[in-house]
């Protein structure tokens, strides 16, 4: 049976990866070698400088789902290769890293520094978080993507990433945008804008007032959103949103994304993503498939 | 996956006063590894309502009894979907257990003489298991306990066996005396230098034990509350801003030292 997929010329194992941002503290909590049976673990989401992220509360609970606002906390790059790296890369496991540059300078300044290290397998170009105040996303425009994933491609000597916000018009635009800038992947979808009001407060509930929503709550639309991608790029797909259980997966494989990332699920269950991953291989037993890219896309063929 | 992920037997589940539950699981290595202080975090339902895993003080590790060995308890309250379902639940259920996780209490400090625990409702789930590690130490053990009403006030015995004076104060004044449970800081008489604190409990309780302590310049830990995702430290959902910038109440806490974490007030 073969599970192996390509993006650019990294190549995983198997399909499963865990979504940014949702799979920290592996060492403490995991047992190592299970993790290793992953196809990669995408890590979270690290800026140029150290980010102390928003005001709690970050989270809150929302039917089948639940609205983040972290924020993007994290130690800064090179606090982040030296306290974190080192770690991650002893699991034996491919790493994709996740990147955010708030200007076009520090995308670059972020690739190569990753660029020099060893044991990393790709990097993804975070364009796409909600909860930066930002008014505009890179993501929801097809010439910023554009111009933000030809200089990292242009600088990166890794698989290049874009991971695209739903948040948007016309998905299929900006995956077409990524794709004609050079990147070797797509992501999609990262969390939908989203607010929870306090009733009785009047006010928001999270600190940052809005957030992203994630969970089961959104994967039909995500779904629905990888196909459309689907239609109108032929670089590989990888696909999040609420995927809880291997035939959610299998509805994004079948919609056509090549690999899929545990999110939200982790949370709720650290064992998803090994589940998840066997029961694709059961099912393509079942089958009686080969190959997993015998499936990929096929709800068209 | 997770070293720490367990699936439990229900062993019993029953009122504990009008308003709490005590709830007893079969898990003995979470029982093996525990301190007071650390926290389980259950999968109240098996479907996607609640959505999200539930953290809880680990109460008490009963003695004794067949099969005790391996029984670990917690106390709540049903107040919303996820403990009313876990109300709900009776002996031989099954529940998805992740622990024990965080930090826990630390010991008090040498020359300590008198020990000081602070519990406001549910608050006071984590000092049964304190109470027991501190007990015959020499301490002089104190429990100044805050509840709503009476259906907020439990059986103090299990703390007296220990050798704890208990103090209770109810908001309506239907059990002890009438106000918060800041209205018994009196109680506390010891050189503040002998003395330290461990309060848990909501977050105006915690916030007046901090202003007591730093007043009287006494020492102390603090169990804290934010709504929690994974528990494991990994979505950064649960973070309180500290004196060292945001830490994760799962990972890092819940307890910290009492002048380390700034309390959100609404």
């Amino acid at each position: 049976m073969n599970l192996t997929v390509k993006i650019g010329k990294a190549e995983f194992a198997n399909p499963v990866t865990v979504a940014s941002g949702t799979f920290g503290c592996a060492q403490r909590y995991y047992n190592l070698d299970e993790i290793k049976g992953l196809g990669a673990i995408t890590l979270k989401t690290v800026t140029l400088h150290a980010r102390q992220g928003n005001p709690p509360p970050r989270i809150v609970e929302t039917p089948s789902g639940m609205v983040n606002a972290i924020g993007i906390e994290n130690p800064g790059a090179d606090g982040f290769i030296e306290q974190k790296l080192p770690s991650l890369r002893e699991i034996g496991v491919p790493l994709i890293i996740s990147i955010l540059g708030h200007t076009d300078k520090e995308f670059e300044i972020l690739t190569e520094k990753f660029n020099a290290l060893e044991g990393i397998h790709a990097l993804e170009l975070n364009l796409s978080c909600p909860n930066l105040g930002k008014k505009t996303l890179v993501a929801q425009d097809p010439k910023s993507t554009s111009r933000v994933v030809k200089l990292v491609k242009k600088a990166s000597r890794l698989p290049v990433i874009a991971k695209l916000s739903p948040n948007v018009t016309d998905i299929s635009v900006i995956a077409r945008a990524a794709q004609d800038a050079g990147a070797d992947a797509v992501s999609l979808v990262n969390t939908f804008a989203a607010l929870v009001i306090d009733v009785k407060r009047k006010r928001p509930v999270l600190g940052n007032s809005s957030g992203g929503l994630s969970g089961p709550a959104i994967r039909p639309i995500a779904v629905y959103m990888v196909d459309r991608a689907a239609q109108a790029v032929s670089i590989p797909i990888i696909a999040m949103g609420g995927i809880m259980t291997a035939e959610d997966a299998l509805q994004f494989i079948l919609a056509g994304a090549s690999m899929v990332a545990v999110g939200t699920a982790n949370f709720i269950n650290p064992r998803a993503p090994l589940e998840i991953l066997a029961g694709i291989k059961k099912y393509m037993k079942e089958n009686k498939l080969h190959d997993i890219q015998e499936i990929v896309g096929s709800v068209r063929a | 996956m997770a070293k720490i992920q367990h699936v439990c037997q229900v062993v019993s589940n029953e009122k504990f006063c009008p308003k709490f539950y005590r709830l007893c699981f079969a898990a003995e290595p979470i029982r093996r590894k525990v301190r007071p202080g650390q926290f389980v975090h259950i999968r109240a339902g098996e479907g996607l309502e609640p959505f999200l895993r539930r953290p809880f003080s680990v109460s008490r590790l009963p003695a004794g009894g067949h099969g005790a060995k391996k029984h670990v308890e917690i106390l709540y309250e049903a107040v919303g979907p996820g403990t009313r379902i876990l109300a709900s639940k009776k002996k031989g259920d099954v529940l998805d257990v992740l622990g024990p996780l965080g930090t826990p209490f630390r010991m008090p400090p040498q020359g300590i003489k008198q020990v000081v625990m602070i519990a406001g409702g549910i608050g006071a789930a984590p000092f049964f298991m304190l109470s027991d590690a501190l007990k015959g130490k020499g301490y002089n053990l104190i429990l100044l306990y805050g509840g709503r009403s009476r259906g907020h006030v439990f059986n103090m015995r299990e703390f007296k066996r220990q050798g704890c004076k208990v103090y209770t104060a109810t908001d309506d004044g239907s059990v002890g005396v009438r106000g918060r449970v800041s209205v018994l800081f009196d109680k506390i008489k010891t050189a503040p230098a002998a003395t330290f604190l461990y309060a848990c409990g909501p977050r105006p309780m915690i916030a007046s034990v901090q202003v007591f302590a730093r007043r009287h310049n006494i020492g102390g830990q603090v169990s804290c509350e934010e709504t929690m995702a994974c528990g494991l430290g990994a979505c950064l959902g649960c973070s309180v801003l500290t004196a060292s910038g945001y830490k994760t109440v799962c990972c890092d806490g819940p307890v910290f030292d009492i002048d380390e974490v700034e309390i959100p007030l609404p």
